[in-house]
């Protein structure tokens, strides 16, 4: 198993679905790196371009993905991002979460590359 | 057993295919995934037997493909697995038929599984009670069910086909014992309401007050005892056809709260208010003429009228001639067969006493004398010695050899001797007939 304490995520639950099949959790992972970076994008978009509505809809998008990859810290996170969109309230406080999600993603990403890409 | 057919509808790539992934785990699934509601409804055609629907889609709402799923496949069990944690609008979608619904968060795996496995369950019993219905149409296919070749019987077979084309009421009449209601059930089974469900109440076996309640149900509290709701014949009956036996029995005053349901197509149950619209078949039976009942004032006209519809009159066993031994081999055969005996033939002696008989008790009884008889031989055969009539109907066996009236008259004297043990002054006084006519039919050896 590639995971290590310092990692950023949990494969726990993604093994609960599609079971402790090394090729399948590649390629699982492989579809989280490839769909998920548009989705943030989508996010920082639609915080920069006051697109509530798009925002709102790729954090509604992202938030079980984040479950089932055990994302730490982003349980309550993605949550008030979404819940902040529906109501307009694009301002910096969402603009700070959305910053943080970003910075998480980012070694998320690195992490499971590491992992399951260059190995 | 065929492939579950899941469909899978969900927009989010990753989520979908781990879904995917999931439930293909198990190889009798057979797992198809779409991203928009319309692809899903497009291929609907393939009948899956579960539907995995997110709630929101890029084309359409969950709700709205929900809606048209259930308008052309109301059998199609939807789950709705979303990320929408907002109460109202999960009770919306369960009220509008959801089986279930999930918020995807930890717990759905095994919820997954679960109402997987209930659908499975779901999916079995509703194939076994589909063969089991068309098993029971294939065993009430009517020339199955009712045997014999006499031009009587053809013509009963001729009012069955036509009653079978449209709903018209159905009224049999006939002796007990010639098959009332498994004309009935033919007539159902073999008619578009096969699938529904056939409904019998035996008018005189439910106690006056109680036939209200059996027929129309009743509100919980309607009555002492009534602790439930309970559900009527009449509403059980929805789609398909309810029975009524021996109608002839029914009080005037239930005659009349029948009349109305039948004329307005709509019941209350006892102890409600809600009028509930009713779709059943009516056929009903009596053994004795309603006609008659109606000039003596025991049944109400009106009822008659609206009940005769298609009439069916069964004939007599007696009237049927050669029925009688088609019959006869037909249940020495099945009782055979059903207890696992050797063939047994019915000798042309034993025919005869057969033929003689009148059988008061018409199809049942000849049954019940034929599994008698085969049951008393030790041969390879029924002969006349296993045949016995236990009729109490002394007076029809009587007439059923022709004789002159002067031996009809020796023949009732033997028989009330035989009963009142010889004693001539009573079997006199019973008969009004002089005592010195039994002592010089004795004297002359006449009896």
């Amino acid at each position: 198993m590639p995971e290590s304490d310092k990692n950023h995520y949990c494969l726990d639950k993604l093994i609960g679905f599609v079971g402790n099949d090394p090729d399948a959790i590649k390629n699982m992972v492989n579809l989280f790196l490839s769909t998920t970076p548009d989705l943030l994008q989508s996010i920082n978009s639609g915080f920069h371009e006051g697109k509530a509505e798009n925002l709102a809809k790729a954090a509604h998008t992202l938030k079980p993905t984040l479950d089932v990859f055990g994302v730490e810290d982003t349980y309550d996170l993605i949550r008030s991002i979404e819940q902040k969109a529906k109501r307009s309230e694009l301002d910096a406080e969402l603009g700070k979460h959305i910053e943080q999600l970003n910075t998480t993603m980012e070694l998320v990403f690195q992490e499971l590359k590491l992992a399951y890409l260059e190995t | 057993m065929d492939a579950f057919r899941i469909f899978i509808v969900e927009d989010d790539v990753f989520y979908g295919e781990m879904l995917r992934h999931h439930l293909a785990l198990n190889p009798d699934n057979e797992v198809h995934l779409y991203k928009t509601g319309e692809e899903c409804l497009k291929n609907l055609y393939r009948s899956p037997a579960m539907v995995s629907l997110d709630y929101s889609l890029p084309d359409m709402s969950g709700l709205d493909v929900m809606r048209q799923i259930k308008k052309e496949h109301p059998e199609i069990p939807v789950i709705i697995v979303s990320g929408q944690e907002d109460i109202s609008t999960a009770v919306t979608l369960l009220r509008e038929g959801a089986y279930d619904y999930f918020v995807k968060d930890d717990d759905v795996k095994d919820r997954l599984w679960n109402v997987l496995k209930k659908i499975r369950e779901n999916v079995q019993l509703r194939s076994e009670i589909s063969y089991l219905k068309e098993e029971i149409g294939r065993k009430y296919e009517f020339r199955n069910v009712i045997k014999g070749n006499s031009p009587s019987i053809k013509q009963i077979f001729g009012l069955i086909e036509k009653s079978i084309k449209t709903n018209i009421s159905v009224s049999i009449t006939g002796e007990t014992g010639t098959g009332k209601e498994l004309v009935a059930k033919a007539i159902h089974y073999n008619s578009k309401r096969a699938k529904k469900p056939f409904v019998a109440i035996n008018v005189s076996a439910v106690p006056r007050d109680l036939i209200e309640s059996e027929m129309f149900g009743h509100e919980k509290g309607a009555f002492t005892g009534a602790i439930t709701r309970k559900i009527g014949k009449f509403e059980q009956a929805s789609g398909g056809t309810i029975f009524l036996d021996e109608i002839a029995e029914m009080d005037l005053n239930m005659q009349a709260k029948l009349l109305r349901v039948i004329q307005e197509r709509e019941l209350t149950r006892v102890g409600g208010n809600e009028l509930i619209k009713i779709d059943a078949r009516l056929i009903v039976a009596t053994n004795r003429n309603l006609a008659d009942e109606v000039q003596k004032g025991n049944f109400r006209e009106d009822l008659y009228y609206r009940l005769l519809g298609l009439p069916i009159e069964l004939p007599p066993l007696r009237y049927r001639g050669n029925d009688i031994i088609l019959l006869a081999k037909y249940f020495v055969d099945e009782f055979c067969k059903e207890n696992k005996m050797k063939k047994l033939s019915i000798t042309e002696s034993a025919q005869q006493k057969l033929m003689g008989y009148h059988f008061p008790g018409n199809v049942r009884e000849l049954r019940a004398i034929i599994e008698l008889a085969a049951v008393l031989t030790d041969l390879d055969q029924i002969d006349e010695s296993h045949i016995s009539f236990n009729s109490a109907d002394a007076a029809g066996n009587l007439l059923m050899e022709e004789s002159s009236l002067e031996e009809y008259t020796r023949k009732i004297i033997r028989y009330y001797l035989q009963k009142y043990n010889n004693n001539v002054l009573l079997v006199a006084k019973k008969l009004e007939i002089g005592k010195s006519t039994i002592y010089r039919m004795i004297k002359e050896k006449q009896i």
